[in-house]
């Protein structure tokens, strides 16, 4: 068996293992474990729009978690995701609001550009400290996550809200129906070829480009990379920047798919569950196809359960944790080159 | 983790091990090995990289579980693969690949891993430093005891790999090449140790490149060629080198073939490599260049003589631009480089092998076709399309290691699974692969057998000859006796002496000692 696939069939197991730790967990709960996992199989597949729902959740979170192997492809960890995922949001939202009246087609683009520039900004600069001063990036990335969040809050609440709206979460005004590319399901053929494009972009670019290659070899060994007359800065910096253009267009396509307008901590834990999407795929592109589609569906299962069984919704992010959880405990390999890979590119 | 009390009873050998046999894919590492080592005595384990010599210590110290075979030390059995079994057998254990822990400081790796009898729970952290400094300072060590290990150069890391061994009341002492990063100096006072052990019962198992260093020190020989024991254990006094030659490269072995090497073409009076004036700020355990002066003209072999840590370090990381220049300049082919990046320096024909291979040359967990064409994925390609196939990186990256003779099994196996030879053949298949204008050369053959030594060689004389210029980098004197045109000898960041052939062994010492300035 080679190694790739013994990786992989150890995943799937500790995905099995999680499953059975969580129905233990509701078990001792006294809830009916037969129940909840027809109504998991039911919210992701077979229930009306079920698959459609999960695969509207697997989109950001591949988006995202493509965004996350290619920094790691280089050695580094974006696990802030989540703000850059916002960040590009907000700028389509506002090119899409400041410009009502333009050409759909050049809306959407402007605006898709607007995404992924704010995702590198927002991941640049995290990145700029890491490799300027050795900073951990797990840090910085996580804390401009906080930081997106709250600018999100801000204009939703502030300059960007819906002076119509009701209810009471803050909320911006709808994009025009126009600069939709899918309806409320969040799915449509466009989309679909747009992020199997994307996908496919990325796979060509870790593993078919000299970029992609360079980057591998500063992720493994920064210190061999100088010798060998790599410029390691300016490739940690292009992987972070490519890292955070992904997860910005994945605010671009919540916004211009089944959001069309933003609300405060809207998919909060989108680019958090897209790290472990990213782990359970092996830092791998087409593990991570995999992955996302499957913690897709758990989103969707998660949204629908409630419907079908007294459930609270929480218990299942529980089954999430319990993945997250064990896939991690499997990369403490991941930190140890991590711990490596500082100590070469500092100073 | 104690040591056994006293000697094994007489005649059971200090180790004896029964077919064992390890593959690794397609290599076959050890086959069919059955050994016997006679308790208090040096033995010397020799054969060509790659022929198996660190799999089977790895085997007695229970680091590779064999595919076969089983292990016997003092007397007792081994389970396979069961590390403290054979520590509490008396075994200690320097490894080719260094393992102190990096973020520890010396006296802490040293404290944590070495197992001494006598160790305290808490220390005071000048007690610590005490108790080791001894250890340290007598093998010629000059690591300060509250350094981190991973700030100290190669050659520390390996003296304090030998200290930690030295300094449990091991029965049994296996060293991997414990020699290949010493000095002539460091040498001889680890061989004296070792002899004195040997007086005191201890058993030693010790892998040799060199067959002179093989007769200075060993008692028995056994030769491993590609896996199997071809010779031995065989008192030393009973082999002549040439049947030890033979042994170890088998029939047919010599008849390595001159390697292609590719230079650009010159005019042979250019000047290639230049240093006028150039000076550096002092790093960690070295000094600084101080107004360093040095040609190298097309066609020409440099030597660069000096003790260990007078500032060659410094050189070769300038002239790579790694380390910035604070006054003079670099000329790289006619080219001014001071303040150019490193890829500009590669791109105008630079080659290096540097001092630390497995850290500097190499990436351990990358494949060996990325690490052999890191070189290829510098500068732009104008108008070509941005894709590569990766087919023909992989077939490129085969060739030169082909020619290079490297031993793997496919190109896709990391690089930390060839063997400590293999990785420096590597290293010289990509550096010397194509357009070598100048070659800055550490040690390049350090750790390698002799056949691959000459073969290192010839290859130099080869760039000599196309026009390239070579910078040679190196603490065997006899090396650079051998090769140098020219023989420069640097202390304390300077130049101190220039000489030309045929060399003066006194005077050259001399100048590596500062005695003349
Ligand atoms: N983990 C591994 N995976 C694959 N091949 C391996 C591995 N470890 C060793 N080998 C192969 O086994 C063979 C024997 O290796 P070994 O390290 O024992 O050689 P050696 O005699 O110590 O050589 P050297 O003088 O170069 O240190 C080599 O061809 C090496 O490539
Ligand atoms: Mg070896």
């Amino acid at each position: 068996m080679t190694s790739g696939l013994r990786r992989a069939v150890w995943t799937v197991v500790l995905v099995v293992v999680s499953f059975l730790i969580t129905a233990l967990i509701l078990r001792v709960s006294g809830y009916s474990v037969g129940d909840v996992f027809s109504g998991i199989i039911q919210g992701a597949i077979t229930a009306t729009g079920a698959s459609t729902s999960s695969i509207r959740w697997a989109i950001p979170l591949l988006l995202i978690a493509l965004g996350v192997v290619v920094g790691f492809r280089a050695g580094f960890f974006n696990i802030g995701g989540q703000g850059q995922f916002y960040m590009g949001a907000c700028s389509a939202l506002a090119i899409s609001l400041g410009w009502r009246e333009g050409p759909a087609g050049l809306v959407i683009l402007c605006g898709t550009l607007a995404a992924m520039l704010a995702g590198v900004l927002w991941s640049l600069f995290p990145g700029w400290l890491r490799v300027r001063f050795g900073t951990d990036e797990v840090l910085t990335t996580l804390m401009m996550s906080f930081i997106g969040a709250l600018v999100l809050q801000y204009l939703t609440a502030g300059p960007m809200r819906n002076p119509q709206g009701t209810g009471q979460t803050a909320a911006s005004e709808r994009i025009p129906e126009a600069f939709r590319l899918t309806g409320g399901s969040g799915v449509s053929l466009t989309v679909l070829l747009l992020v199997a494009g994307v996908t496919v972009l990325v796979w060509l670019v870790l593993e078919r480009t000299r970029f992609g290659l360079t980057m591998t070899l500063v992720g493994r060994n920064a210190t061999m990379a100088r010798w060998q007359g790599i410029n390691v800065r300016r490739v940690g910096l292009g992987a972070f920047a490519l890292s955070g253009a992904l997860a910005g267009l994945a605010g671009a396509v919540e916004l211009y798919g089944p959001a069309a307008r933003l609300v405060t901590g809207f998919s909060p834990e989108v680019g958090f569950t897209a790290v472990v999407v990213a782990l359970v795929g092996l830092l791998n592109v087409w593990g991570t196809v995999v992955a996302a589609i499957f913690f897709g569906g758990l989103q969707a299962a998660i949204l629908f359960l409630p419907i079908v069984t007294d459930l609270p919704p929480p218990a299942l992010v529980l089954l999430h944790g319990m993945v997250a959880f064990l896939v991690t405990i499997k990369f403490r390999a991941v930190r140890r080159r991590r711990a490596a890979q500082t100590e070469a590119t500092a100073g | 983790m104690t040591a056994p009390s006293g000697p094994a009873p007489a005649g059971v050998p200090a180790v004896r091990c029964r077919s064992l046999g390890v593959s690794f894919g397609a290599v076959r590492a050890l086959h069919d090995v059955s050994l016997e080592l006679a308790p208090g005595r040096i033995h010397a384990l020799v054969g060509q990289n790659g022929a198996g010599k660190t799999t089977l210590a790895k085997v007695l110290g229970g680091l590779q579980v064999p595919d076969a075979g089983d292990v016997r030390i003092a007397g007792r059995d081994i389970p396979p693969g069961d590390v403290r079994a054979a520590k509490a057998a008396g075994l200690a254990m320097v490894h080719q690949h260094f393992s102190l822990p990096p973020s520890f400081t010396v006296a802490e790796a040293l404290e944590l891993t070495a197992a001494r009898p006598g160790g305290r729970a808490v220390y005071r952290r000048g007690d610590l430093q005490r108790r080791w400094q001894e250890d340290v300072a007598e093998i010629g060590g000059t690591a300060a005891l509250s350094t981190r290990i991973r700030d100290l150069p190669v050659e520390a890391r390996q003296s304090l790999e030998i200290v930690r061994a030295l300094a449990t009341e091991a029965r049994l002492l296996l060293l991997d090449e414990p020699t290949a990063l010493l000095t002539p100096v460091a040498i001889d006072s680890l061989f004296e140790r070792l002899r004195s052990l040997r007086d005191g019962g201890v058993t030693i198992l010790v892998v040799l490149h060199k067959l002179r260093e093989v007769a200075a020190v060993a008692d028995t020989v056994s030769v491993l060629r590609d896996g199997e024991l071809v010779l031995g254990p065989a008192e030393m006094s009973e082999v002549s080198q040439g049947r030890l030659s033979d042994a170890i490269v088998g029939p047919g072995g010599h008849a390595d073939s001159a390697v292609g090497v590719r230079a650009a073409a010159h005019e042979s009076t250019e000047t290639l490599l230049e240093l006028a004036g150039t000076s550096s700020s002092e790093s960690a355990f070295e000094p600084g260049l101080t107004a360093v002066d040095l040609r190298v003209e097309a066609g020409e072999i440099v030597g660069i003589a000096g003790v260990e840590g007078n500032g060659q370090r410094s050189l070769v990381s300038v002239i790579a631009g790694l380390t910035p220049v604070t006054e003079g300049t670099v000329r790289i082919g006619g080219d001014e480089v001071t303040a150019a990046a490193p890829a500009r320096r590669r791109l105008r024909g630079l080659r290096l092998v540097p001092f630390d291979r497995n850290a500097e040359g190499i990436s351990r967990s990358a494949p060996l076709w990325l690490n052999q064409s890191a070189l290829r994925l510098l500068g732009r390609r104008r108008g070509r399309s941005p894709l590569i196939s990766l087919r023909q990186y992989k077939r490129q990256a085969s060739e030169a290691m082909d020619l290079w003779r490297v031993r793997y099994d496919t190109a896709t196996q990391p690089a930390e699974s060839l063997s400590g030879g293999n990785v420096q053949r590597l290293i010289l298949s990509r550096e010397l692969a194509d357009g070598v204008e100048v070659l800055v050369a550490a040690q390049p053959t350090r750790g390698l057998d002799f056949a691959a030594t000459e073969f290192v060689r010839r290859s130099l004389r080869g760039l000599r000859e196309a026009g390239a210029g070579v910078l040679l980098v190196s603490s065997d004197l006899d090396e650079l006796f051998e090769l140098s045109d020219r023989l420069l000898v640097m202390y304390g960041g300077r130049i101190v002496a220039e000489f030309d052939g045929p060399y003066d062994r006194r005077a050259v010492g001399d100048a590596m000692t500062g005695a003349v300035r």
